[in-house]
């Protein structure tokens, strides 16, 4: 056997990052994935970065990225004969991934008990920013608001600077990785009594409770401190500007010696302000200004490297650049060259997780309609 | 009702967070869990409850803890002990999955690398979850929470506009590689199902949030541009951004994609001269002009609550939300109406709310049918009726330390 969900036929009726990036994760693994694109094609195909920032659908990283390995088939579902060919596509299908507000899909007829009539294996999958109960659901949202109402925003950037979002589309990432793996939990349902379910993705539901102890401790205490701290949750856990770029600690009780060993400040493990994590916690100010003026001295691969001899846990903010000239990706093969007949060659991260040689293939994003013939001819009649 | 993961037994050698959080997300959909802990070489995140050290079993109240262990049974082992390992790989010839943690070259140093379990179980499935690999130049180097999201290049590109690179407000690695874990599991079984073969599974946290900013991979192989912060701004829609509203620190997120949603806004701000004037009419426009349009829509918003604001705006149309707090989030209508957070009682720690599992499957809901298990709560079951082991075996083990019923409590005073 090959890959791991050879065998596996996915339809993608979903537009931009979310569904997109859990269709791509079917199709790395195997299985074969096909997209329906509007006759605009996927709203994705709009967005940069485009080669010489001219934009050009078939062209733009965001899309490229997000479809590889998928086949293309165009067609209208607001038009009768188009829709038509998504149910009879569907009802060939194991797996349907779409990320449609709820009203607007069961307007299209593509609601989840209309679906499972025509074909009752098919395991649905919707990802939403809120779900598909309750009285948000058929609220708007995108990244942006998901970001917000998933709790994520509140707690990231400064207290001065206003509630931040991470960079990219990380509310719609998360969807879409959630999704995939809910998705896998019901195929394995499926194959083994042959009846398929809904997969009900809330991307606020994925977000609300992941934000380290924050939940825990204001559900079982009470206690509460979610104020936004900047690049530094303490002096020993941060980000600081270095001499060519950023780097970042991350020090726990066990870490302050070899750290001090690997920066070459044995001095500040001799000093009583410093002595216990307490007492650092105390003297916070006092040991971030050591740290900046420290910090500011070192270069980020040279810091980098002595760190992990030294075993202390200090990384660099690594920039797309630091990332495709990576010694460590690039020797374990994660950084993989994809030809595209329009776009060209171009650097692609991926697998998520490796299972063994042959279980990843990412291939390349189709052109609009590029299987469209291909995929609608062979429908039963 | 069945379960879509009824019947997997996992062997859980996790510790902290984003191991636990992955082993208690399979714990969710049915699988039996067995966490195994050192009686010296404890789960960290039981002693990161906040709870005082003289009240009884405090390791056993920590909902940081409880919360990641739920649906799990705990069995103590030290594997650094012959009769420790002996014991585990035991356990690891009646289960399905193996998931660890640790940094990669502890696993092989215990003697319980991937060939030496495959000996005693062929079909099982392995799954590492290493910050950096098993491989390459760096698998040694040590990478915490925060550093997981530098290495993955997210914090080159997050940060206020013109600002320096930003990290997120958590360890968000650790929960990104657990949901993976679920996937990444569920691909092997099927594997197994099809081909009767086990699998090594292996998760670097790092690469599986790079993936999450592959875009701009791609973009740079192919513009050879560096990605800059771009704070709340989208680089196509506006406007798109926070904006204060009353009360303290609390505020509004505002998102259009259309004219259409534009129109609206401004009718809802009663501000309908924004939508005529040309510097606001066209999208293009509006991107160009967004820094002026943003004091606008922050007259309207300064006067009314977030929830207030979210509301109105939704009800015509226009993505809109309020910045959620920790504690807005656990009183959210649209969260409690759905079942987001279900009350739960543990028999050291009590009652309180959780978060109910994640995905809504409509057949296989997911459940929590155990509380997290105290230290050691399981070891009677799991040595006598899962593997079987006589008094006297299991006398010795106790003898040597291998195992205990409480913890050395010296480890994290």
């Amino acid at each position: 056997m090959s890959r791991p969900l050879e065998g596996l036929r996915v339809i993608e009726f979903g537009t931009f990052v979310s569904a997109p990036y859990c269709g791509k994760l079917f199709a790395g693994y195997g299985a074969e994935v096909i997209k329906v694109e509007p006759p605009r094609g996927d709203i994705a195909r709009a967005h940069g970065p485009f080669p010489r920032g001219e934009p050009d659908p078939e062209a733009s990283a965001l899309f490229l990225y997000l479809n590889t390995g998928k086949k293309s088939v165009v067609l209208d579902p607001r038009d009768p004969a188009g829709r038509g060919r998504l149910l009879r596509l569907i009802e060939t299908a194991d797996v349907l991934v779409e990320n449609y507000r709820p009203a607007d899909l069961a307007a299209l007829g593509l609601d989840y008990a209309s679906l499972a009539e025509r074909n009752p294996r098919i395991v649905m999958v919707s990802i939403t920013p809120f779900g598909q109960q309750g009285p948000y659901a058929n609220y708007r949202g995108n990244n942006l608001i998901a970001f917000a109402m998933g709790g994520q925003m509140y707690i990231t950037g400064t207290l001065e600077g206003g509630p931040l979002k991470n960079g990219g589309y990380q509310a719609d990432y998360q969807g879409g990785l959630n999704a995939f793996s809910a998705a896998m939990l019901a195929v394995l349902a499926a194959e083994r009594d042959g009846r398929g379910q809904h997969v009900d993705i809330s991307i606020q539901r994925c977000m609300a409770p992941i934000l380290e102890a924050s939940i825990p401790y204001y559900c079982y205490l009470g206690q509460w401190s979610g104020i936004r701290r900047g690049n530094h949750m303490a002096s020993f856990i941060g980000i600081y500007p270095c001499a060519d770029g950023h780097i970042g600690i991350h020090l726990m009780p066990r870490n302050w010696k070899p750290f001090l060993e690997v920066i070459g400040r044995p001095d500040l493990g001799e000093d009583p302000r410093f002595a216990t994590q307490a007492d650092r916690v105390a003297h916070n100010d006092e040991l971030m200004a050591e740290l900046y003026a420290w910090a500011a001295t070192e270069t980020k691969h040279d810091l980098y490297r002595r760190a992990g001899a030294g075993r202390a846990p200090i990384a660099f903010v690594h920039t797309m650049a630091d990332l495709v000239e990576s010694p460590q990706l690039n020797a374990r093969g994660f950084l993989q060259r994809i030809d595209h007949p329009v776009a060209g060659e171009a650097v692609y991260p991926g697998p998520p997780w490796w299972m063994g040689p042959g279980d990843w293939d990412a291939g390349r994003a189709p052109l609009l309609g590029e299987h469209t013939a291909e995929v609608l001819g062979s429908l039963p009649a | 009702m069945s379960q879509p993961l009824d019947g997997v037994r996992v062997v859980d050698l996790t510790m902290v967070w984003t191991g636990p959080m992955g082993t208690r997300l399979l714990g969710d959909y049915g699988a039996e869990v067995i966490k195994v802990e050192s009686p010296r070489q404890w789960d960290l995140l039981r002693a990161l409850g906040l709870i005082p050290r003289d009240v009884p079993r405090w390791y056993n109240r920590s909902a940081y803890f409880n919360h990641n262990n739920r649906n799990k049974y705990a069995v103590s082992l030290d594997l650094a002990h012959p009769l420790g390992r002996e014991t585990v790989l035991q356990l690891c010839a009646i289960s399905d999955v193996l998931v660890e943690n640790y940094r990669s070259d502890v696993m092989d140093n215990l003697g319980l690398d991937y060939e030496t379990v495959r000996s005693v179980n062929p079909s099982i499935i392995y799954v590492s979850m290493p910050g950096h690999g098993k491989t390459g130049p760096e698998k040694d180097y040590v990478a915490y929470g925060s550093n997981v999201e530098q290495l993955a290049g997210l914090v080159s590109i997050s940060g206020y506009e013109e600002g320096e690179p930003m990290k997120t407000g958590f360890s968000y690695g650790d929960p990104m590689a657990a949901t993976a874990l679920v996937g990444a599991v569920a691909l092997a079984l099927r594997k197994r199902r099809l081909t009767g073969e086990g699998s090594y599974v292996e998760l670097a946290q790092r690469e599986n949030l790079t993936m999450f900013v592959g875009e701009h991979i791609v973009g740079y192989s192919l513009t050879g541009e560096l990605p800059r912060p771009m704070g709340n701004r989208h680089p196509h829609h506006a406007p798109h951004n926070v904006y204060r509203c009353a009360g303290d620190d609390r505020w509004v997120a505002i998102a259009c994609e259309t004219d259409e949603q534009f129109r609206a806004l401004c009718t809802v701000i009663r501000r309908p001269d924004l939508a005529d004037d040309p510097r606001f009419a066209t999208a293009a426009a509006r991107k160009a002009n967004e820094r002026d349009l943003d004091p606008e829509i922050e007259a309207w918003t300064l006067q009314r609550g977030h929830h207030e604001a979210m509301h109105l705006l939704q009800r015509a149309g226009v993505p809109a939300g309020a910045v959620l707090t920790t504690p807005e989030l656990v009183a959210d209508p649209h969260l409690r109406s759905t079942g987001a957070w279900v009350e739960h009682t543990h028999p050291d720690a009590g009652t309180w709310e959780m978060e109910a599992p994640p995905w809504v499957l409509s057949r296989t809901p997911g459940h929590i049918r155990l509380h997290a298990p105290g230290f050691a709560e399981h070891n009677d079951w799991v040595f006598r009726e899962l593997l079987g082991l006589d008094d006297a075996r299991i006398a010795a083990l106790y003898a040597a330390g291998v195992a205990a019923d409480t913890p050395d409590e010296s480890l994290h005073r």
